[in-house]
């Protein structure tokens, strides 16, 4: 079912050429409003050509297709670059120019006081035509250099406020790990390259289907490595948090939002699609097992952040987590459970997107409005911020997954498929770091929106309309996709769904028609996702969450309890003498609850645990590169020893 | 040409090994260009074919004649542009990080940890 269409390539193009205007205007600093006007239109234009490719491909089921300077394929080889879109690229696509869009107006407002604007908006656009491009593309080599591209504008960005330090530590180590991870890709493009002789995913997915030689595990190893990085899966997740705390937050809220949903994408194609691994339970295992590894650190982390936006990345990559279990879920052997997980994995990513902007925006306003993103030196925000307030408490109530908003639902699918897989440790696993993600996020609340208001920021005022309005966007998009489950997966998460497990769609593009049958024989079914899959209205399954939960927090805020009734002993005996009453009452009465972090007991009492994860992110890049490498070999050694 | 993929591991695997181990950040930047030029040497190995002429359509071909691939080649230009746009944008976050912190050592260049 082809479709020839040049929407894709205009999706991709206009961003490019957006960038080079911008540049080529840019020593005239009076057209700094037509810059912005730029930067909007071409996000604008990219999410309404993407808009137009819907109908035909989430709806009809067909495959875009367009040969760049129209070299078709000739004699069932490719041989110019194509770009084929299919459902899950245009639902990826969807994802990330539908953000962009809303960045980019986020981002007049917010950049204001910066200079060297000119080069932002460049940057910014090639962040977005990159990332467009690497979703949409049909060629290897193709994604590697726009993700080359993506990476260095990021880093760019990540880098741009240069006059404060923690940008430019930052941004070394990104590219220090991020080339790394880009070159570990390449690799694997070339191994794979000299094993097909062709650099079309669909032609290397017809040739190298079930027909595993030592190369190709190889290059299966790097590139899972590779892309593991661009995902931040522990342990290359390193980089993340350094350059979401340090890039401008409308940056970071892309970089979190947004392009960790590329490398996600990288991943799914390498496993379901170069090599179609749908079936085995030693990949499966694998692939649970590590995104099991990357939630509970990533939440272990986050919970002794003392920096909003530091905890937001540490956050993210717990979320990663979720979504990686989910993907590892989908290649189940027994196709209807698969399919769940592969629904769960979809709809995390898009909830992921909207609620982890939402809250990189917020800390945004924050730091807008008071000049820092230091939890202990904030607190009370709330009387003056109400509706940046309001949207927090949102977005946190979505990533902790309390119904009804958008992350109950993902979540839910995600604990049920595991389940029903056979993998019940893990589904309590996710379940208490969803509990640590509320904790979390009610520590950032507390030490944030609650509380005394400190001296210093008497004179905050809420955000301008221009952000506000683009927040409301993203927390309504949370509601809506929290609300109406069935149709969001009928339009978006089951025709990407479908496309994932059917490749002979995309394979018969290529090659002449029925060729992808001879291998691809059983259509796997994509169920109709229905409220009982999303968890509403099945009260005893609530009921075990509940209690879960109510398990949970017992054990979280006993720990603390216990810890500060004993203190609180203690320096009563200490300052009853005479002069405590000039030592002890006037301070208590106006500190914080706890300080500026509301599980400080939870900290202390698993010192031990918390004290070693901090060591082990000691900050030299030295170690990072050495946890990349050792992650490849371990990645090598066990599907050596499996495939 | 089995010593060229040899040749072209070891200088990847020699460029690893200075990312490691070496504390200065210019040698580590060093290390990443020697990874870069082992990967660029094994993507023009994996192109060569042993008595193959320069992919060049002319008229005078001798009957026979056959080409070296010239995909791996487009490839290898490709990759040696972005490694040298990495490595200057590595050496100018280092001029910076000079001016900011006083050191190029990677043990004291982390203010961000934990």
């Amino acid at each position: 079912m082809n479709y020839v269409s040049s929407l894709p390539i205009i999706a991709i193009i206009t961003p490019f050429i957006g960038a080079f205007l911008i540049g080529a205007i840019s020593s005239n600093k009076k057209l700094l409003p037509a810059m912005k006007g730029i930067a909007i239109v071409s996000s604008l234009v990219s999410l309404v050509s993407l808009l137009f490719l819907t109908k035909p491909i989430l709806l009809e089921g067909k495959v875009a297709t367009y040969w760049l300077g129209n070299w078709m394929p000739q004699e069932q080889m490719a041989i110019g670059i194509g770009l084929e879109v299919d459902s899950f690229g245009l639902f990826t696509g969807l994802i990330i120019t539908f953000s962009s869009f809303l960045s980019s107006i986020y981002s007049v407002t917010y950049m204001k006081e910066d200079n060297a604007l000119d080069k932002y908006y460049t940057l910014f656009l090639l962040l977005l035509g990159s990332m467009i491009g690497f979703v949409l593309t049909g060629d290897l080599f193709n994604m590697y250099v726009m993700l080359e591209i993506m990476t260095f504008a990021a880093i760019s960005l990540t880098a741009f406020r240069n006059n404060i330090y923690k940008s430019l530590e930052a941004g070394f180590k990104y590219i220090v790990i991020g080339s790394l991870g880009s070159t570990l890709i390449l690799l694997g493009t070339v191994l794979i390259y000299a094993q097909t002789a062709t650099l079309n995913m669909a032609q290397i997915s017809a040739l190298i289907h079930n027909n595993y030689t030592p190369v190709t595990i190889l290059a299966l190893a790097f590139m899972m490595a590779g892309y593991g990085v661009k995902a931040f899966l522990v342990p290359c997740h390193t980089w993340p948090p350094d350059a979401h705390m340090s890039a401008p937050s409308s940056v970071s809220m892309l970089l979190s939002g947004v392009m960790s949903k590329t490398g996600i994408y990288g991943f799914v194609r390498l496993l379901y699609m170069i090599f179609f691994s749908v079936g085995m339970a030693k990949m499966e295992l694998l692939i649970i097992l590590w995104g099991t590894l990357t939630m509970i650190v990533g939440a272990s982390m986050a919970i002794i952040q003392t920096d909003f936006k530091r905890l937001l990345a540490f956050s993210s990559v717990s979320q990663i987590g979720y979504i990686i279990v989910a993907f590892g879920v989908g290649l189940s052997s027994k196709s209807s459970i698969g399919v769940l997980g592969t629904l769960g994995g979809l709809y995390h990513m898009i909830n992921h997107a909207s609620f982890k902007c939402l809250l990189f925006m917020c800390a945004g306003a924050v730091l807008h409005a008071t000049g820092t993103t230091d939890i202990t030196k904030l607190g009370g925000l709330s009387k003056k911020m109400p509706y940046t307030t309001i949207l927090f408490l949102i977005a946190a109530f979505s990533i902790s997954g309390l119904p009804p908003f958008n992350g109950f639902v993902s979540k839910w699918m995600i604990y049920q498929a595991t389940y029903e897989a056979g993998y019940a440790p893990v589904t309590i696993i996710a379940l208490i770091v969803s509990v640590f993600t509320l904790a979390y996020m009610m520590k950032l609340a507390q030490s944030v929106f609650f509380g005394e208001l400190p001296k210093k920021l008497e004179e905050v005022k809420e955000v301008p309309l221009t952000m506000s309005i683009t927040m409301g966007v993203f927390a309504l998009a949370c509601l809506v996709e929290g609300l109406f489950p069935k149709i969001i997966s009928k339009y978006l998460l089951e025709p990407a769904a479908y496309s994932i497990y059917n490749l002979h769609n995309y394979i018969d593009v290529m090659f002449t028609k029925g060729f992808a049958e001879k291998m691809f024989k059983n259509k796997i079914p994509i169920p109709n996702m229905t409220y009982e899959m999303a968890g509403y209205w099945r009260p005893e399954a609530w009921f075990v969450l509940f209690i879960v939960i109510l398990i949970g927090f017992i054990i979280g805020v006993g720990i603390s309890l216990n810890f500060v009734k004993k203190n609180n002993i203690d320096t009563t005996c200490n300052f009853g003498d005479k002069y405590g009453v000039f030592t002890g009452g006037e301070k208590e009465e106006f500190a914080p609850i706890a300080g500026g972090d509301l599980f400080w007991g939870l900290r202390h009492n698993l010192k031990g645990y918390f004290g070693f994860l901090e060591k082990a992110h000691s900050g030299v890049v030295n170690d990072y590169v050495t946890w990349v490498i050792s992650c490849t070999a371990v990645l090598s050694i066990y599907l050596f020893a499996v495939l | 040409m089995l010593i060229n993929y040899i040749g072209a591991f070891i200088v990847m695997i020699l460029g690893l090994y200075i990312m490691m181990s070496k504390k200065n950040l210019i040698k580590i930047v060093i290390g990443m260009s020697l990874v870069d030029s082992g990967l660029n040497l094994l993507l023009v190995s994996v192109g060569f074919r042993p008595g193959g002429t320069a992919p060049i359509f002319i008229t005078d071909l001798k009957p026979g004649a056959f080409f070296v691939d010239p995909v791996p080649q487009a490839l290898t230009l490709t990759s040696i542009v972005i490694g040298a746009c990495v490595s200057a944008l590595a050496l100018s976050l280092i001029i910076k990080i000079q001016e900011k912190y006083g050191t190029i050592d990677a043990d004291k260049v982390r203010r961000l940890r934990g």
